[in-house]
């Protein structure tokens, strides 16, 4: 099968890039944005990789939302089925047609053309990211990908490679226009060599204050500068502490939105400490803020143990 | 060009993965991006060259290198980088940059650490009794568990509907054959965790044996040794000859019969590597003799924190067995009610009963 018409993308410049992502309210870095290009200038995945919450599955919602195509979403977990990600029949509904041919003649003369038709398929992301007829690609997004298992990323491997899928019943599919497809990562566990090694790759760590008040800002609408300031500020300080799970950019963001919910313009201790679940999501590390000197945090002087008192 | 090649030729002689096909990627990126910037011209070889986190520090290392004019590659003690590990201080606005520059830095020991460099062959003892087969059984049986995935099974199990009738489409849609499926079996994950500080020097031959054959007969399995701090050496365990895997063992853990901080090296531990993977399939085994000079509360609270992220935990005593031992060490009675399994191992008789005790407990 040939490509019927090459899709040009609009990124010239990496700038474009940025302006793009800045267009939907996300704020791009420079790495980002670069790793962004080459990945439709060398049609090579991008495998991102960060703590969690800090807008690594945002990226593939903002790509698709700029091309204009859908976003195809793979969720990965423990014992997930290579099949099951490309399509099932509709067993349930063979059946009863089966069941129906069976009383009727002419049905009966259909069926064994019919009975596989796709009419009778579900299709799973991978094969529907396959079958996307363009123009534009779809933005195919394979997401925690670490919590797969090694049998799965070899099978995605052969995905890949050739974006072809075999359908016994119906044929070989191929794509037209292969998808942008991103890949996520928690850490969890190392990846299949050679899946890295067919990934474009990138770091995405936690925002700079500067760079997660501009976030703030800009997805939190109504909140005033001054706010989104110290929210930023103290996220920073927060993240240096040693807490089993490290609030990221949603919870930055969640909590920026129940102080504005809660209509609270000033941090002090007592603010954080009601609204701590917002932030920390382990009993642990709740408790450990009382241990810390809050003042000194939410004045964005950073994080000091309490002194004794 | 010439640069990029050389870089190229840097970064894989630093130990990254450059492949042909990478290279290749590597000028076809360059094609799109304006090489004037030099951010940009690092950044576009970078994210085709690398394939982590401590793969992208390494390739700005040598980047920085190379334009610097240096042809020297520090080696050094380099612990596995995780950002949760590198908490500097970070000034306000100051970029990631700065961060990542301090894994350059070469690792300062403190006082009471110590750091010649043991010689770890002469502590092997290549007329011990071998242990493989005892060790094989013992990978064996704590290796696998049933996982909840299924696997087609010739019989027993469940019947696996889809299947079935998929087969017997043939036959008329009559169910003359049954598929079956049962739980496929899943590997553990073993986590090693060793003291080798000064006072397990004696039990040190049992000790290096009983890690190499670990590591071996179980790869999935992760080995990290500790004393004032800890490090992880599975892949070191992974060469073929005893001693290779001596020698560089030896290299990279300077801390090797230092003092013992077993809250220190449990808080590495929970916050890297037993984040990883599923509680439900990971067995830590600790092996200490409990004699603690770091404070004990902390053991206490790291402790807990570990339970939690796994399935069970063994404590193996090198001095248990021995027929005065009563558990004195503080280290030893504060992590006591934490333990599924005390065990007993100080040679390989020992050993014997460690592992008949644990094939029984799964």
């Amino acid at each position: 099968m040939t490509n019927s018409e090459v899709w040009q993308h609009p990124f010239t410049r990496v700038e474009d890039v940025s302006r793009v992502f800045e267009g939907q309210d996300y704020v791009a870095d420079r790495p980002l944005s670069l790793t962004t290009k080459l990945a439709f200038d060398l049609g090579k995945p991008v495998l991102l990789e960060g703590e969690a919450g800090v807008g690594k599955t945002e990226v593939a919602k903002v790509l698709a939302t700029v091309l204009d195509s859908p976003l195809i979403r793979l969720q990965c977990y423990e014992g997930l089925d290579a099949s099951s990600t490309l399509y099932e029949w509709n067993y349930a509904r063979q059946i009863l047609e089966i069941r129906l041919a069976e009383a009727d003649p002419e049905r009966r003369e259909h069926l064994e053309k019919s009975i596989f038709d796709e009419a009778f398929l579900f299709d799973r992301p991978l094969l529907r990211a396959i079958r996307h007829p363009g123009p534009r690609p779809a933005v195919l997004l394979i997401d925690e990908i670490d919590r797969a298992d090694e049998e799965f990323e070899a099978f995605l491997l052969e995905i890949l490679s050739d974006f072809q899928v075999t359908v016994p019943e119906l044929g070989t599919f191929t794509a037209r226009q292969r998808p942008v497809v991103i890949l996520t990562s928690n850490r969890t566990r190392e990846l299949n060599d050679a899946l890295k090694r067919r990934c474009l790759y990138l770091w995405i760590d936690y925002p700079s204050p500067d760079k997660e008040r501009e976030i703030i800002r800009r997805r939190v609408p109504g909140i005033s500068a001054d706010l989104a300031e110290r929210v930023a500020r103290v996220m920073h300080g927060l993240r240096e502490v040693d807490f089993y799970k490290r609030p990221g950019v949603a919870e930055a963001l969640d909590w920026s939105r129940a102080l504005l919910g809660l209509e609270l313009e000033t941090l002090v201790p007592e603010v954080l400490l009601e609204t701590a679940g917002v932030l920390l999501k382990y009993r642990d590390d709740v408790a450990r803020l009382d241990k810390l000197d809050l003042e000194a945090l939410l004045d964005g002087r950073g994080v000091e143990r309490k002194s004794a008192t | 060009m010439e640069h990029t090649f050389a870089l190229c030729r840097e970064a894989r002689e630093a130990g990254l993965t450059v492949t042909h096909a990478r290279t290749i990627d590597v000028f076809r990126a360059l094609r799109g991006i304006d090489c004037g910037s030099m951010d940009d011209y690092r950044l576009t070889l970078r994210s085709n060259l690398v394939s982590s986190r401590e793969d992208e520090v390494l390739f700005d290392r040598v980047f920085h290198a190379h334009w610097r004019g240096t042809d020297e590659q520090e080696s050094g003690d380099y612990i596995m980088a995780r950002s949760e590990m590198i908490r500097g201080n970070l000034d306000a606005g100051r970029s990631n940059e700065a961060h990542r520059d301090m894994l350059s830095e070469a690792e300062v020991f403190g006082a009471e650490e110590v750091q010649r460099r043991a010689n770890l062959s002469l502590r092997w003892d290549p007329d011990a009794p071998p242990l493989e087969q005892v060790i094989r059984e013992l990978a064996r049986r704590l290796a696998t568990r049933p996982s909840r995935r299924l696997g087609p099974a010739s019989r027993g199990g469940r019947v696996n509907l889809r299947r079935s009738i998929r087969h017997n489409v043939r036959h008329g849609l009559e169910l003359v054959e049954l598929a079956r499926v049962k739980p496929k079996t899943r590997k553990t994950r073993i986590v090693m965790l060793s003291d080798v500080s000064g006072s397990m020097d004696a039990f040190n031959p049992f000790l290096l044996q009983l890690m190499l054959g670990l590591q071996q007969a179980l790869k999935s399995s992760r080995t990290v040794v500790f004393s004032t701090r800890a490090t992880e050496i599975t892949n070191l365990l992974r060469r073929r000859s005893v001693h290779d895997t001596l020698r560089e063992v030896a290299d990279k853990v300077r801390h090797w019969s230092g003092g013992t901080d077993i809250g220190a090296a449990l808080g590495e531990l929970n916050r890297g590597l037993l984040r990883e993977g599923s509680a439900r399939s990971t067995v830590l085994i600790i092996i200490s003799d409990g004699y603690d000079n770091g404070d004990i509360e902390r053991i206490k609270s790291e402790l807990e924190a570990a339970r939690r992220r796994i399935r069970t935990l063994v404590w193996i005593n090198p001095m248990y067995g021995a027929s005065t031992f009563t558990v004195r060490a503080a280290g030893m009675k504060t992590a006591l009610p934490y333990v599924d399994h005390f065990l007993p191992a100080f040679n390989a008789a020992a050993l014997k009963t460690l592992v008949r005790a644990l094939m029984k407990m799964g």
